[in-house]
């Protein structure tokens, strides 16, 4: 019993990362309908950023998460600027930049910091805390806390701001949108953006917890996706709630199939989004011909 | 076709001389690049060609190299009873990649696939079976009599050929019916659906394919690597493989060959500086997926179309020829009640778009379907050809119960239909578009592709035949080679309708044919349907056109609201005041005499609508 809820304590923190993960990405599906495979290498860039800026530069924790928000959110803009001839054209071949953009970026990555990875200390040092018998480290908390925060903050922006009420719209329709004078390009834009800062966000975070290198993007891109899914694509709490369910899953795989936890998570997700593709708060149909 | 052969010549020849002029480390490069080609074909058949996003190539490569690592190494099979259980396993757990894509297309498909593989990538570098981390060694030497295979220049031969006679196989499937069906899914695979494709098992096909090639790929490289680790099957050189297809031009089974081949040199010759090359074929897939989406492959006919938009118009123009009558059918079958609908209704969440609707449509009837906007024609529509899972009440096509029968089931059974908004499959040839429907082949016949391909190419001639035939009918013989999107919108009307006969239906339902029509046109349109009734095919009509309805139908049915609100002549529900009524919201306002409906076509009807 112990073990289940140590377990599940571990499955949470990831699982919240994965929810940053999978909001930033059903953000950036809502509003302009794509798929974006380079966030999860965004994130890679986001750990990275934030973890050269908090050992390197000696920065504060919480400035240089801010920081690396800042820089990926720049790459975010790029990244919409030249894919934007495609925006409700092509899926498919957005897609497909998405994942030419993935490639750079990790070529980027390696050419900046190499190929061995790093390990970052925990910005928290203390000891973990003792819950009934279940220890729970304090950043765990740190990392559950941010990204509720997140969600909070996030949906605020999308129902109360004038933006955010905007953001909604071009998601519903882009041309009548258009008509009532949004400038979809620049809603977009700043979606793409919001979207790579959560990307960055979860990176910083998932920094102490995993190893950092350039193929951190795969491991954490895949399973946020898988996320977004299970929930139900573009719905930001569909991504939470997914979020959760990967992060517990794997955590659970990797209790009980060690080795074999990634494709024991995967055959369950497979399984899953079979009987529901939609995912749990999906409404869209799937089959989009 | 003299200088194809001769093209073809100098390619053998200068396959057959390559090893002659190359050192043994080169060899070994072109080694790689084939495998990475035959790879790319597979990528190409699935993604390019069916438009399944199969982001498990590198895993169905995996399993081929490992299938034939483990058996010869484990179990003690020779290298070659390895390979064909190999290829099994590998085809095998491609069907079992396919799976998700019965019930998702797309990213999903993306999503799911590229975990699977991640999936696959995890047990390998875990199992003991595989060697973990480190990998097998010492695969054995395939052994070919008088052969010595462990000389790469000898084993250069033995993948040419596999790879001359995959690539051949390849482009078979592509330019004949199997390949036109998988394009046709691509396009649009609601409208190949309601041709008589079978989408599911055309689906598992385009899997199977991918993974034909890739098992091939995997045990091509097992003989020639001798030693098998995961690095080889990672994530990364998925997206390389991807990056190979989108820079060759997914659309063409050449353009794959040549993004892999070439990638792959350049990967080499670049290698003591890998990253900038992963960082510029990165940029390279995004600069492609943004201005050259076809790929290199496409590069020419981009070209050709930019020299002749420079050029104008070409100098013999191509026109409209009319339309030849079907032979009309002396003794039309007599069968009461062709089409049978009882009280279907349609419940989307809080709408009910039908409430239950009986029509009966007796053969050698031309039946129209009139009704404001969202009245539910075309639902009804949807519900009768399949596309729609009626929420309660039975459909009966010909005497047996199609309620819940698949399009592609009522198309070989005798239906056909066309589409509100077009939906004509966009990168075939008209022609392409005509053989696809005319194909009535069941999937099941892919059995000949394997063992008697003599039989597909018999078909193929007899298909083309059949579909000059029908071009010539329709007037479309000057279009025949055109992708539809380019030509005029009443043309693609008339495309749609040959589409459709080309299945040989006996009921024909048409959603509004004449929308966007000129008066010309409508009068051909007119024609055309009395002359398929007269053919022998029932036609059922959605229009809202009241001139074509008028002078066409016998029957009108009216739909308002989801309900029938009045059936009979084009004269009887004019005057019906329930029919005024719904057309004009108030029945005092609606001092229409029924001459006034009879009036020409180009008066377009829009008061009734409006």
């Amino acid at each position: 019993m112990q073990d289940t809820f140590q377990t599940l304590v571990s499955g949470l923190s990831l699982g919240a990362v994965y929810a940053l993960v999978a909001m930033g990405f059903s953000l950036v599906y809502r509003t302009m309908g794509l798929v974006n495979f380079a966030h999860a290498d965004i994130a890679m860039i986001g750990a990275y950023a934030a973890s050269t800026f908090y050992l390197t530069s000696k920065l504060p924790f919480a400035v240089a998460m801010i920081v690396a928000i800042l820089v990926t959110g720049a790459i975010g803009l790029v990244i919409e600027r030249v894919l934007r001839p495609l925006e409700n054209k092509d899926f498919d071949l957005m897609l497909i930049g998405t994942i030419g953009f993935g490639i750079v970026l990790q070529a980027v990555a390696i050419l900046i910091w190499g190929t061995t990875g790093r390990a970052v200390p925990s910005p928290l040092a203390s000891a973990p805390l003792d819950v009934f018998g279940i220890r729970i480290r304090p950043y765990d908390l740190l990392v559950m806390g941010v990204a509720a925060l997140a969600v909070v903050a996030l949906s605020f922006f999308l129902s109360r701001t004038k933006r955010g009420a905007a953001m909604q719209a071009v998601a519903m329709d882009h041309e009548a949108a258009t008509a009532v004078g949004i400038d979809v390009g620049r809603s977009n834009a700043l979606a793409f953006a919001i979207g790579a800062g959560l990307a960055a966000l979860a990176g910083g975070l998932v920094g102490p917890m995993l190893y950092v290198d350039a193929s951190l993007g795969g491991a954490l891109g895949i399973k946020g996706f898988a996320a977004a899914m299970l929930g139900g694509f573009g719905s930001i709490n569909g991504a939470v709630v997914g979020g959760i369910a990967i992060g517990v899953l794997d955590s659970y795989a990797a209790g009980h199939f060690q080795g074999y936890s990634v494709l024991v998570t995967f055959l369950l997700f497979t399984v899953a989004i079979m009987i529901r593709p939609t995912g749990i708060f999906g409404e869209r149909t799937v089959s989009r011909a | 076709m003299k200088t194809r052969l001769s093209g073809l010549a100098a390619i053998v020849i200068a396959a057959w001389a390559l090893p002659y002029g190359l050192g043994t480390y080169t060899i070994h490069v072109v080694n790689i690049a084939l495998i990475y080609a035959l790879l790319a074909i597979g990528m190409g058949l699935a993604m390019g060609i069916s438009g399944q996003i199969n982001l498990a190539q590198v895993a169905f490569f995996g399993v081929g190299a490992y299938g034939v690592a483990i058996l010869t190494t484990h179990s003690g099979y020779g290298f070659w009873a390895a390979a064909v259980l190999a290829l099994l396993a590998t085809i095998a757990i491609g069907l079992f990649v396919g799976i998700p894509a019965l019930r998702m297309q797309s990213h999903y498909l993306g999503i799911v696939t590229l975990g699977l593989a991640l999936g696959f990538i995890n047990w390998i570098t875990n199992a003991d079976i595989t060697g973990g981390a480190d990998g097998i060694s010492g695969i054995p030497v395939p052994t070919l009599p008088g052969i010595d295979l462990s000389s790469e220049y000898l084993y250069y031969y033995l993948e040419a050929v596999v790879f001359a006679v995959g690539l051949a196989f390849g482009l078979f499937v592509v330019h004949t019916s199997l390949g036109r069906r998988l394009r046709a899914m691509r396009d649009d695979s609601l409208a190949a659906g309601s041709m008589g494709a079978e989408i599911p098992l055309l689906r598992m096909t385009a899997f199977l394919l991918a993974s034909f090639y890739g098992g091939l790929a995997g045990i091509l490289y097992g003989g020639l690597i001798r030693y098998v680790a995961p690095e080889t099957f990672s994530i990364s050189n998925m997206f390389i493989l991807l990056a190979m297809v989108i820079i060759g031009g997914r659309r063409s089974l050449v353009g794959c060959v040549i993004g892999g081949i070439g990638l792959t040199l350049v990967r080499e010759w670049l290698s003591d500086f890998s990253t900038y090359a992963q960082l510029g074929y990165g940029v390279v897939v995004v600069l492609m997926v943004v201005f050259a989406p076809t790929g290199l492959a496409g590069i020419p006919a981009r070209l050709r179309a930019l020299r002749r938009h420079r050029r104008g118009h070409r100098a013999t123009r191509a026109e409209l020829r009319p339309f030849t009558a079907y032979e009309p059918v002396e003794d039309l079958a007599q069968e009461p009640g062709l089409l049978r609908i009882e009280a279907i209704t349609k419940q989307f969440r809080g709408l009910r778009a039908l409430d239950e609707v009986s029509l009966t449509v007796d053969a050698g009837e031309i039946r129209g379907i009139v009704g404001p906007n969202g009245s539910g024609k075309t639902t009804l529509f949807n519900v009768i050809s399949g596309f729609y899972r009626a929420t309660s009440g039975t459909v009966h096509f010909a005497g047996t119960d199609t309620t819940a029968a698949r399009p592609y089931v009522l198309s070989l059974s005798g239906m056909a239909r066309t589409f509100q908004n077009l939906r004509l499959f966009g990168q075939l040839t008209v022609r392409e578009n005509i053989l696809v429907a005319l194909d009535r082949t069941r999937t099941r016949a892919i059995w000949r592709y394997a063992l008697w391909q003599p039989g597909v190419i018999a078909q193929e001639r007899r298909l083309r035949a059949q579909a000059d035939e029908i071009l010539d009918r329709y007037g479309l013989t000057d279009f025949a080679e055109s992708p539809p999107a380019a030509l005029p919108y009443g043309i693609q009307r008339r495309i749609e309708i040959a589409r459709a006969m080309a299945a040989r239906p006996r009921l024909l339902l048409l959603d509004e044919p004449a929308a966007g029509l000129n008066g010309e046109e409508v009068q051909q349109l007119i024609a055309i349907a009395r002359s398929i009734r007269a053919g022998g095919t029932t036609v059922v009509l959605i229009e809202h056109n009241m001139g074509l309805v008028m002078s066409l139908c016998e029957k009108v049915t009216v739909l308002s609201s989801g309900k029938i609100i009045a059936e009979g002549t084009p004269r009887e529900v004019v005057a019906a005041p329930e029919v005024i009524e719904a057309y004009l919201g108030d029945s005092e306002l609606s001092e229409l005499p029924p001459d006034q409906a009879n009036v020409p076509q180009q008066d377009r009807a829009k008061e009734a609508t409006s």
